[in-house]
């Protein structure tokens, strides 16, 4: 035994060592004082019962315990227990969602006990931050999630899950292409050079992404809002945290559940554009706009017979399809509980072709076993894979979603076979087929010549997508916990977890598209199409791993109406990540199955075609640890006052050399009025306690590993100055509360006002360039804040045959920067400007007035300079100085990009077997530069446009909004307020209706114990002004990303 | 109880120790720590100094048109602002701020403003790091670098610093003086002050001439890398300043002196100084960026890269300009082909960012009329008119682009007997204006006339007084915190 352990110590890192060998003593320990405790009771009795429902239905799985020892056990099918305990004790009887009781067995030995539903939700049990404790002695801004309406989402990532649900937590899609991300933001957002992603924390293990998640695995989910319940996070809390906690096996009969829905995705508020006749008057229109003398050459194409009438976007956009399979089986005995899922979640989205897919394949192992009365040890583990095609859903380049709004409907999707360039292999138009003579050009293309511009082939695209992103994740933690002192008062529990992810990105660019003349000195790229050119691959492997190894000691002590509890704890976090990759060019054979880098050329040539190099090859890696301690002290009297204290100290690898220390305190209080005595008489008051909370968070998730230090160039020439006092930025919060219930519970309310301050923010300062040419170097400087107000209410009705429940919250966030640096007075960004007493990343331009209708107008508006390229039609702009001349001096602000309101409304029903679910979610004041209007309506290039422009203004009186259609600037180049526009809207989200037949073939029979089918549809309708694509896209500068689309999904669940 | 102290202070301790050695991680993959000099890079410190006088395309950043530092701005804001060039064939959008130069309607945040005093600052900061190295002969020794070759490098950073500060008090006025490497990063603010223009003539006279008494003699400089300053390019600088501060005496002076070291005349053809063909074996050029293809790293001239994409086109008042025939104007732009920038009578490097042909900064016929304008002013007339003359000649017996010549009567001689000083300033006016279009003389010229007010008025545009010097770049006042101050009406 001796020796094997020695072996096993000599397999641990030597760095795990140190703390390892004080968990051997704690175990050593542990059994002994487990053995001298360990002894028999007499005068015993054993007691029988029956435990049923209101509804007078035996209930299995009851804990049944005699009150203030560890004798328990739970009831079985039939509703039936026995507990040998010592007489005259008190029975507890305990089981989720119903109301705990108590019993004195005074000398009964058989007794029947009927459950209460729970409608008083203040005992659930709250995880929160390392420890657990009763929804009602919570301090701080905290919102659990009720997962019961949440089952009834259908969506592929746990984090939608989240929308629409708690006041202040803020989520929106980035695009709608399968598998991309998913944006949470708590209380708004407070940083300029970090992240404001919350931290989440999955069964005790801290990570930065939830998105492998089988969401039909999650138990609960709790939102830490305020510093009170964050801080002990430390230096990674800022952005709030989100604690989910997996599903568990529990004692009594096991059930398997078996869960699968099948649906169709459709896209939706697609705006309508130019049919090939309007887009060719709109093109002569312009053309005569422009200036332009001689012959009109669209007006010569107009006539001409090959011209096609492309709906570009109803060619891009089939119904894309989705299926989910979920099997669970759940269980336990008193020593082992367990629960075991598989899942697959697999989309095909609604672009045309199949490559733009997610599927995820998900298993999951939870187990509990207790060793004995006072040591328990468990794991929760999953294994997923997942696989993204990577289809360009927002952006410029290649941007299939963009290109099929710029392409000209006069082009067709495929050549004609009798087009001279038609190749079967590659039948998709690209250049356009009447484009000008490249040779009669010096072989050269002209792209200013061109009728008809360069815009892609959004279906060829689509078709020669081949990027794949694949995650092989292992997510997981073992435990073991070990109570301590005669009534289980001291609890050490060990947790050591592993974040594995093993990322392979494989992307074959096959060349396509028309030869556009390119002459090249190698002479394998002459003749070859305009795309991809040479055909390539990428291909990159990488590794990320995580090991958390979490030790904390839970102390509770009840003395009289004093309770107390303290929690310590350490925590030490090591992260070591590489990469792999390599790229080869023109494949002889672009087929399947030689897409594998050994089979690409392996010389690279230079300009003039000589080989230079062996193929590129690259590799890099990082690491980084963290080490915190931590401590609460919670501290409850009467249950009517509440006080809690944490701190938390982070020292990281990555913290600068003066600033190797982080501390962040918090202190939160309460007070239940509804427990004092002058509050007995209002009885229609069921709870109401005030909370109030301080404390500090920290936010390091903008320093890199290595960002606090000079950087060279292997000459020697300094590319940076470092900066030895970088440290987090800070984040102090401050919350009061209100929890309110009504009526017995019917009524529920929670508001909360929050200010949230942000300083030592992490900005990059550039020095004046007089010193040269080098990269900014990061110091703190600088504060933000948020202040918002939040309100929950909730309303349940299960008093008749007809049940109902709503839910609604609202938050709204005010957001202010307050202060930059003194060398640093204003960060412009693309389209917007941040600066003191402006919301972060406000747009920033100018501000149009009108159209000017005449010559006279402008002559008479623009007196400061000369104006020949202004003309009557051209956008007017406000001049905010008055002098006559439009400048940089005349921008302002524009908009604010910072949702300022939003909201979620949940309504759940049910009548006998039917039941209804709807979610509607929204925002109201947030504003987004949509770029993709500027391009498609705005641009002076001769893409398509929407049929907006058909009200463009063509003379005197026709218009104030549209601007003149014309090939030169007609003023829309700028940045300006016409393309900042409301997004706010209005969504429903989700609703669902479903039947379940309960006991479907008989008890006797019981082969399905339920069974439930439903319809379930998303995104039905949204109200909204914003003229962009999708409202909700995370984006603040919309370039036209992959829409959201419109599901309708048919589902079966049975329960076995 | 004391068991659980025990425990606890177990978990608490073991855990803590060890980890602090845990958590220093060495970086992987960046240099932090500066390195020794070497030869190498000590070489390497000076020929890089020179590539802010490039063309190529972002030296300093990635496509920052926001910057103004996709490539060096001479020509915006010499030849736009001058009302000779304009943005592009077929005015669009596209890169508006150029347009600013046109109308006079720049601010201090204008990419132009911003981008020329980035390239001329990051050639100082690397001027004065190689300086750091080379100022210390002991130290060059112990590397092994040639005494000789230290002298020579050290000449050739005192000339470029010279040249980047008189770029930059001719187009700012009092700018910050830097003439050593920062020992860190708050010293960026202690020198965060402008000084008077005075005295950073002061400095270029200085270190011109500290230059010249280091430079070794011969046409150029080195035989092989014959882009290298050399004795001529430093004499001709000292030139251009005296001229630029209208000390006329000194400017007879030093390019008599010049003129008796033989080195340079004017080329038979006009184009030789442009063509990529004639590089460093014509006789005119005096200072140019060496431009070259395919090297590694990239230094090939992206300019040509933008006239692929129809950017820069001459306006009608700068065509109208040419006499008739001159065959000056064909070599300046023929269709939208600027061969003066392509290096050849085609328009194959139109589009391209590598191309070989050079950016010419000094050459003889400029020089030549320097001192046409000294001698003017020094009422020496006959002798400046014949200068302005022999100009003429060469241009009149060029042939012209499409190989013809001009036709007799092209581009007669100037009166000799002349003794109007208007009037010779005239012509010489028209003479630079012509000669030497889009080669990014004309708004200095124009500036130090003290014509620019009049002439461009005249073309309708909106010069004000004090767009005699263009505005401090907004960001650097903001980035000093304001003790960098603004020019005055900005």
């Amino acid at each position: 035994m001796k020796e094997n352990l020695t072996n096993v110590i000599h397999l641990i890192p030597t760095k795990l060592w140190p703390g390892l060998k004080g968990i051997f003593c704690i175990i050593v320990v542990a059994m002994l004082h487990f053995s001298a405790s360990a002894q028999a009771d007499t005068n015993d009795k054993t007691i029988t019962g029956k435990i049923s429902s209101a509804q007078g239905e035996p209930m299995s799985g009851v804990t049944v315990r005699a009150k203030n020892t560890a004798k328990a056990t739970t009831t079985d099918n039939n509703g039936d227990f026995t507990l040998v305990v010592p007489e005259n004790t008190t029975l507890v009887f305990s089981y989720v969602g119903f109301k705990t009781q108590e019993l004195s067995v005074s000398g009964r030995s058989a007794i029947q006990v009927t459950m209460a539903v729970m409608e008083n939700t203040l005992n659930d049990v709250v995880v929160v931050g390392y420890s657990s404790q009763k929804k009602g002695a919570i301090t701080g801004a905290v919102a659990s999630v009720n997962m019961a309406d949440l089952d009834k989402r259908r969506v592929p990532d746990v984090a939608q899950l989240l929308q629409g649900q708690v006041a202040g937590v803020q989520v929106t899609q980035s695009t709608g292409a399968p598998g991309d991300g998913i944006n949470i933001t708590i209380r708004g957002v407070s940083s300029i050079g970090s992240s404001s992603d919350p931290l989440f924390v999955v069964d005790g293990l801290p990570t930065t992404s939830i998105s492998f998640i089988n969401p039909a695995d999650i138990q609960s989910m709790t939102v830490l809002k305020d510093a009170a319940a964050a801080s002990i996070y430390g230096a990674r809390a800022a952005g709030g945290v989100i604690v989910i906690v997996t599903k568990n096996g529990r004692k009594g009969k096991s059930s398997i559940d078996i869960n699968y829905f099948n649906g169709v995705q459709q896209v939706a508020n697609l705006p309508t554009m130019l049919n090939a006749t309007q887009y060719m008057n709109k093109m002569e229109e312009s053309w005569n706009n422009s200036g332009n003398t001689g012959i009109n050459p669209y007006t010569t194409d107009k006539g001409r017979a090959d011209l096609a009438n492309t709906d570009w976007l109803n060619e891009l956009f089939v119904l894309g399809k989705s299926q989910n399979l979920q099997l669970t089986a759940s269980g336990g005995s008193d020593k082992v509980q367990y629960l075991i899922s598989a899942g697959y979640y697999g989309q095909n989205g609604i672009v045309v072709y199949d490559n733009d897919q997610f599927k995820r394949l998900s298993f999951r192992t939870n187990v509990n076993a207790n060793i004995s009365d006072r040591f328990t040890i468990g794991t929760n583990l999953q294994i997923s894979n997942s696989v993204q095609d990577k289809i360009s859903s927002s952006g410029d380049a290649p941007g299939v979603i963009r290109h099929a709004f710029l392409r000209p409907p006069v082009l067709g999707v495929y050549k004609n076979v009798s087009d001279p360039n038609y190749n079967a292999a590659d039948p998709f138009t690209d250049l356009p087929f009447y484009s000008q003579n490249v040779a009669a050009n010096g072989g050269r293309w002209n792209g200013g010549a061109n009728r008809y511009e360069f815009s892609s082939n959004p279906i060829a695209i689509a078709n020669y997508t081949n990027d794949k992103r694949t995650n092989f994740k292992t997510f997981g933690s073992v435990y073991g916990e070990f109570a301590f002192l005669r009534n289980k008062e001291l609890k050490l529990r060990t947790n050591v977890g592993i974040d594995l992810n093993m990322n392979h990105n494989k992307a074959f660019n096959k060349n396509y598209g028309d030869n556009d003349g390119y002459t090249s000195n190698i002479p394998a790229d002459t003749g070859q199409g305009r795309q991809n050119r040479p055909t390539n691959l990428s291909e990159n492997r990488g590794q990320d791993i995580t090991i958390t190894w979490t030790n904390t000691a839970n102390y509770t002590k009840r003395i009289e109406q004093h309770s107390f509890s303290a929690l310590v704890g350490t925590e030490f976090i090591t992260n070591q990540s590489s990469v792999i990759g390599a790229t080869r060019s023109r494949y002889s054979n672009p087929n399947g199955s030689f897409q594998y880098i050994d089979f690409g050329g392996t010389v690279i040539y230079d300009d003039q075609g000589k080989p230079i190099n062996t193929p590129w090859n690259g590799g890099a890696a990082a690491e980084w640890a963290l080490f915190s301690i931590f401590g609460s002290v919670n501290y409850n009297y009467d249950n009517r006052f509440f006080a809690t204290a944490s701190l938390r100290q982070d020292a990281s690898s990555q913290f600068a050399a003066n600033n190797q220390h982080a501390l962040f305190p918090a202190f939160s209080a309460g007070w239940r009025i509804s427990k004092e005595k002058f509050m007995e008489e209002v009885s229609w008051i069921s709870d109401l306690k005030l909370r109030a909370s301080t404390g500090k968070l920290g936010n390091q998730s903008g320093l890199n590993n290595y960002n606090s230090l000079a950087i060279y160039n292997e000459q020697g020439t300094l590319l940076r100055y470092g900066n030895p006092d970088l440290k987090w930025e800070t984040t102090n919060q401050n919350n009061i509360g209100i929890d309110l219930s009504l009526f017995k519970n019917k009524i529920s309310i929670t508001a909360d006002y929050f200010q949230k301050k942000t300083s030592d923010l992490l900005l990059p300062l550039g020095l004046p360039r007089f010193v040269g040419d080098v990269q900014p170097t990061l110091v703190n400087s600088g504060t933000v804040s948020n202040k918002g107000f939040e309100l929950a209410i909730g309303y349940r009705n299960n008093d008749h045959a007809f049940k109902y429940s709503v839910n609604a919250n609202a938050s709204t966030v005010t957001n202010n920067v307050d202060k930059l640096n003194a060398n640093l007075p204003n960060i412009f960004g693309q389209v917007s400007k941040t600066e003191p007493g402006q919301p972060l990343n406000s747009f920033y331009g100018f501000k149009m007035v009108g159209i000017y209708q005449n010559q006279a107008e402008v002559d008479g508006y623009l007196t400061g300079a000369p104006h020949p390229e202004v003309k009557p039609g051209d956008i007017k702009f406000q001049d905010l100085d008055a002098n006559g001349i439009i400048n940089d001096n005349d921008r302002t602000y524009l908009g604010n990009p910072n949702p300022r309101f939003s909201y979620g409304f949940n309504l759940g029903a049910n009548y006998k077997s039917f039941d209804l679910n709807v979610l509607f979610q929204g925002v109201s004041g947030v504003e987004k530069y949509n770029d993709l209007k500027k391009i498609i309506d705005y641009d002076t290039r001769p893409f398509n446009h929407t049929i907006a422009t058909l009200n463009a203004w063509h003379g005197e009186g026709t218009s104030n909004t549209v601007p003149r259609s014309t090939f030169n600037d007609n003023g829309s180049s700028r940045v300006s307020s016409i393309f900042v526009e409301d997004a706010s809207y209005f969504r429903l989200k989700n609703i669902e209706i479903g039947y379940s037949l309960t006991n479907f073939f008989g008890k006797s029979k019981s082969v399905f114990q339920d069974l439930r089918i439903y319809v379930s549809a998303q995104n039905l309708f949204t109200v909204t002004n914003y003229t962009g694509l999708d409202p909700e896209a995370y984006n603040m500068f919309d370039q036209g990303t992959y829409p959201q689309s419109r599901a309708i999904l048919f589902g079966i669940n049975v329960k076995l | 109880m004391k068991s659980i102290y025990k425990i606890l202070a177990i978990v608490v301790i073991m855990s803590t120790a060890g980890c602090k050695k845990d958590l220093e991680k060495t970086p992987i993959g960046i240099i932090t720590e500066g390195v020794a000099p070497t030869k190498e890079s000590v070489i390497f410190s000076a020929r890089s100094a020179y590539q802010l006088l490039s063309n190529s395309l972002n030296i300093i950043g990635e496509w920052g048109w926001d910057d103004g530092t996709v490539l060096r701005n001479d020509f915006i804001l010499q030849d736009i602002a001058s009302g000779d060039m304009q943005k592009k064939w077929n005015p669009d959008g596209d890169q508006a701020w150029m347009d600013q130069f046109t109308d006079f309607s720049f601010t201090s945040s204008n990419s132009g403003v911003k981008g020329q005093w980035s390239y001329d600052y990051a050639g100082i900061a690397r001027v004065n790091l190689s300086i750091s190295y080379l100022a210390d002969g002991a130290s060059s020794t112990t590397l092994g670098i040639d005494e000789n070759l230290r002298k020579r490098m050290l000449a050739e950073m005192y000339f470029l610093r010279a040249f980047y500060y008189f770029d930059l008090v001719n187009l700012y006025g009092d700018v910050p003086l830097l003439i050593k490497p920062l020992a860190n990063f708050n010293e960026a603010y202690s020198v965060a002050v402008r000084e008077i223009k005075e005295n950073v003539y002061i400095q270029i006279n200085k270190d011109l001439a500290e230059a010249k008494t280091l430079i070794p003699g011969g046409k150029f400089s080195d035989a092989v890398e014959k882009w290298r300053v050399s004795k001529g390019a430093i004499l001709a600088l000292q030139a251009k300043v005296a001229l630029y501060k209208q000390q006329w005496p000194l400017v007879i002076t030093i390019i008599n002196e010049l003129e008796g070291l033989n080195y340079y005349s004017l080329n038979a053809n006009y184009f030789d100084n442009f063509s990529i063909a004639k590089e460093f074996t014509d006789n005119e050029v005096v200072f140019a960026y060496d431009h070259q293809s395919n090297t590694s790293p990239r230094s090939g001239n992206g300019l040509n890269a933008l006239l692929g994409w129809g950017f820069i086109a001459p306006t009608t008042n700068f065509i109208n300009a040419f006499e008739p025939n001159d065959p000056r104007l064909g070599y300046t732009v023929t269709g939208q082909d600027v061969y003066k920038f392509l290096g050849e009578l085609n328009g194959n490097n139109k589009g391209n960012d590598d191309a070989a042909s050079n950016k010419i900064y000094i050459r003889w016929a400029d020089i030549l009329l320097w001192k046409a304008e000294a001698l003017n002013e020094t009422g020496s007339y006959p002798a400046a008119i014949a200068l302005i003359n022999k100009v003429r000649e060469r241009a009149r017996l060029t042939v012209n682009a499409t190989g013809t010549y001009a036709p007799a009567g092209t581009l007669p001689d100037r009166n000799v007997a002349s003794t109007d000083k208007v009037q010779i300033k005239a012509w010489l006016v028209q003479e630079r204006r012509v000669e030497l279009g889009f080669e990014s003389q004309r708004f200095n010229d124009l500036k130090r006339w003290g014509i620019a007010k009049t002439f461009l008025t005249g073309l309708g545009k909106n010069f004000q007084d004090k767009n005699y010097f263009f505005p401090i770049p907004q960001g650097e006042i903001d980035r000093s915190g304001g003790t960098i101050t603004q020019n005055t009406g900005y």
